[in-house]
């Protein structure tokens, strides 16, 4: 039982991370290789804010979440500026990933907080279950939703497809790239926060470029466009390589190869394009309770 | 002083290393308007195959590398054969594109990780003396390292400039479509471009890992060459090698004088500022597209 | 060639010029236009047409030159600006978006001024689902108006180009312009479809009154809509003047004979 809430509570964290993910890359267009660098700065912050200040737990959360959201204004603005042409946001998360692990693994003390560099930010409170991280999966699935319904969601879809015909319908380019990036950075920084009351301790070990790959490989495979497939995918991802342990060596590998193999021959992935709605859900219905009124 | 004159010159060469990537990345990145994440893998995958080379099949340095060079330059090309030439011919999106790459990077860094083991090896070539120029002693291997790099890098200018071939790669760079209009044909433009980044990243591997160490993930370093490039100006090739040099002494300066550990740091700090400030690098023009 | 912005003009544009490196693509441009009008821009290949148009819209800084709207300098204000200020455009290699449906096309268009705020997207108030409801009607009349109406659901990218072309113009309305650019909207077409074309543009122009300015190259489309037409060649404006003034004016059949891509030459009507 405790192996499964496990799976469960990883999962969920996951595809918490995940689901930001899918907003910025795959309703957006915006690659990312960094977003566990967000992870980090939001379960660092949160940890610090519960166990050095007191700070309620969902309070820190969304101040960690919060955080994470605004240092990615750090990269954003930079990146996105108009009339910028180049990969300059996809290689600065890399290169901001890679310097928050950095720091983090060199800053033994922060004042007197004792962040314990690589050695990892210990004996943090346990607050993480399994209700907190399914509450938690089930507001971020349902604000995620929200947004990429509504017309700033559309607005990150034209930019995807076409940002220069987006742009002359009167789509402000360095606006929608940066509420996205936000969304996504605070997505992850709340996932990171939750890591770190499950484990109870946080290490710049968790934070690495493999997690990042992690989150965009879920996206990858899940779809472009879709919450419901990288949804589907973050969880799975969690749960195969817990039980075919064998497997998880050669992970990455096969990652790699599915990355190539999925843009060659089915770049929208398991569900790209398919969005949750009460249509899909009503078909899904009819086609089921149809089949039953035939057979009865 | 003669602390600063070596800074220095270990500055310069690793800058020399640096333009190297970065003269690779920019090529790819003018062409075909994606950064080629597996640039990484390429330069681990040259560091090991001369590596391998030496250590288990005793072969002499310079045989090691040129088996190297031949080995990158078909791990390259089939790369782009079979990971990005369907996806060009579609015309797909550039994210598409870095996702393939990213694919290729990730299987072939955690294949030789799986081979090889994560440890820091020591690239197996005896110590050489250094040399001492007007009094400084300099790093044999960096100085090695420096002519080579150079070298390379002319031996580039040359093609690039002087020969039919180089003029079809300049004029794919500048528009790939009317390039191919005009008789230049794109697949084997493809050839040639891939065939220069193995080279360019075996060499650049061999004499990092000659420098620092050899180990899988040893080509996060392209990052910096990247970083490089895009402070020089993205698209131009002298402004990647600038932006190399600029960020190679920069880098080793902070190191030597601030702290070796924040080096990385420093770097990435350096591509905001800049991008902040020169928003189309040092020598950038700022790209129009074409409506 | 007025050079004194009027009050009454919507589109005032003086002495544009734009270098690209060493090549003047347009040469001290001037044009303007009155609210309702229709006008053409014609001339040949690389006569820097769609440059205005980029200028215009910014998609390109000029050299020099003034562009204003409604007597207001537009210079410098960023391609998004310019679509809330009222300009909108379809463009000479179609860009729509691709994999989004006909009415998600055109919807886009819809939004180019945001009408609830982010805050009210995450919790989605009754004024917010009124906006959408709205969106909704509103996407579905447009395609009605280039008879699009029943490929609603279809992806952009797999209607044919004729269709393609109309959804464009579909998706540039939507935007509420006042000043509305047309880029070749009838390229790749056959008579019918030219034909049928201008019916369209004529209908619009006749119920929407948008200031429209064309460029185009099938003659008997511009001769046929177009009450004013503004001639450019090798980046300098060659003549203005009426369809049956351009047609006979010597300079423009000149530089058109030297023309050998497009075999509609300007005939007499």
């Amino acid at each position: 039982m405790g192996y499964l809430t496990a799976i469960l509570i990883l999962g969920g964290i996951n595809i918490i991370a995940t689901l930001g993910v899918a907003i910025l890359t795959g309703y957006t267009g915006l690659f990312t290789i960094g977003h566990a660098g967000f992870m980090a700065l939001g379960g660092y912050m949160s940890a610090i804010l519960v166990k050095e200040l007191h700070v309620p737990f969902p309070i820190a959360l969304l101040i960690g979440g919060t955080f994470a959201g605004l240092c990615s204004f750090i990269i954003g603005y930079p990146a996105f500026r108009s009339r910028l042409r180049g990969d300059y946001f996809a290689i600065a998360t890399l290169g901001f990933s890679e310097a928050i692990r950095l720091i983090l693994n060199n800053t033994k003390t922060l004042g007197p907080i004792n962040l314990g560099g690589a050695f990892g930010y210990m004996n943090i409170p346990s607050h993480t279950n399994v209700w907190v991280v399914l509450f938690t999966l089930f507001l971020a699935l349902l604000f995620a939703h929200m947004f990429v319904t509504s017309h700033y969601g559309k607005n990150c879809i034209a930019v995807a497809q076409d940002e220069v015909a987006a742009q002359m319908m009167g789509v402000n380019l360095l606006k929608t790239k940066l509420i996205a990036l936000f969304i996504s950075a605070f997505y992850a920084g709340v996932a990171g926060g939750l890591l770190g009351f499950y484990f109870a301790y946080l290490s710049p070990s968790f934070f690495t470029i493999t997690k990042s790959s992690d989150l965009l490989a879920a996206v990858v495979f899940g779809g472009i466009q879709s919450l419901i497939g990288p949804f589907v995918t973050a969880f799975v991802l969690v749960a195969v390589p817990e039980v075919l342990r064998a497997l998880a060596e050669w992970r990455l590998i096969i990652y790699g190869f599915l990355f190539v193999i999925v843009m060659i021959f089915r770049p929208q992935g398991l569900l790209g394009y398919v969005e949750m709605n009460l249509n899909f859900a009503r078909l899904l219905w009819q086609k089921w309770f149809g089949r039953k009124l035939a057979e009865g | 002083m003669e602390l600063f004159l070596q800074q220095l010159v270990s500055g310069v060469s690793i800058g020399a290393i640096y333009s190297l990537l970065a003269v690779g990345y920019a090529l790819v990145y003018s062409v075909y308007n994606f950064t080629n994440w597996a640039f990484d893998a390429f330069m681990a995958f040259g560091a090991f195959a001369a590596f391998t080379a030496i250590l288990w099949l005793f072969l002499p340095f310079w045989l090691a590398m040129l088996i190297s060079i031949v080995l990158t330059i078909v791990l390259s090309v089939g790369v782009e054969k079979l990971a990005y030439s369907t996806l060009r011919r579609r015309k797909a999106p550039r994210l598409f594109m870095m996702i393939s790459a990213m694919g290729v990077n990730l299987a072939i860094v955690n294949i030789i990780n799986k081979i090889f083991g994560g440890t820091f090896r020591k690239f197996p070539i005896e110590s050489v003396q250094p040399v001492f120029l007007g009094g400084v002693s300099i790093g044999r291997m960096d100085l090695i390292a420096g002519v080579i790099s150079f070298g390379v890098l002319a031996l580039l200018w040359l093609f690039l400039y002087r020969t039919k071939w180089g003029l079809g790669i300049r004029a794919s760079a500048i528009d790939i479509l009317t390039a191919s209009l005009m008789g230049i044909n794109n697949d084997a433009v493809a050839v040639i471009i891939f065939t220069i980044t193995g080279v360019l990243s075996s060499v650049a591997g061999v004499f990092y890992g000659i420098k620092y160490a050899v180990y899988p993930m040893m080509g996060i370093v392209t990052i910096k060459a990247m970083i490089a490039s895009i402070v020089g100006g993205l698209g131009s090739l002298p402004a990647a090698i600038l932006g190399s040099m600029l960020l190679g002494v920069l880098e080793t300066l902070v190191s030597g004088y601030i702290s070796s550990s924040y080096r990385d740091l420093f770097s990435f700090l350096f591509l905001i500022v800049i991008l902040l400030f020169f928003p189309n690098g040092l020598m950038g023009k700022s790209g129009e597209e074409k409506l | 060639m007025n050079t004194n912005p009027r009050n009454d003009e919507l589109l005032t544009i003086i002495d544009l010029t734009v270098d690209f490196g060493g090549v003047r693509a347009v040469n001290n441009v001037s044009l303007s236009l009155r609210p309702g009008e229709l006008v053409g821009l014609i001339g040949p290949n690389g006569a820097g047409k769609t440059t205005v148009f980029n200028l215009i819209t910014n998609a390109i800084r000029p050299t020099a030159g003034q562009i204003l709207l409604d007597g207001k300098s537009i210079l410098g204000k960023s391609p998004d600006q310019i679509c809330r200020l009222g300009i909108s455009r379809t463009f000479q290699n179609i860009r729509l978006f691709p994999q989004m449906t006909a009415y998600e096309n055109v919807e886009l268009g819809l939004h180019s001024s945001p009408r609830y705020s982010l805050a009210e997207a995450f919790v989605r108030l009754p004024h917010a689902s009124r906006v959408e409801k709205e969106t909704h009607k509103r996407a579905l009349e447009l395609l009605e108006i280039v008879n699009l109406r029943e490929y609603a659901r279809e992806r952009a990218s797999s209607l044919p180009y004729g269709l393609q072309r109309r959804l464009e113009i579909a998706r540039a309305m939507a935007t509420s312009p006042k000043l509305l650019l047309l880029d070749e909207p009838a390229a790749g077409m056959n008579e019918d479809e030219c034909k049928a074309l201008v019916r369209l543009i004529r209908e619009i122009h006749t119920t929407m009154h948008y200031t429209t300015l064309m460029i185009e190259h099938h003659m008997a489309v511009v001769m046929d809509l177009c009450e004013r037409i503004y001639v450019l060649n090798l980046g300098s404006l060659l003549a203005v003047g009426s369809p049956k003034e351009i047609q006979n004016n010597p300079q423009v059949i000149k530089a058109y004979l030297g023309e050998r891509k497009n075999a509609r030459t300007v005939t007499p009507s």
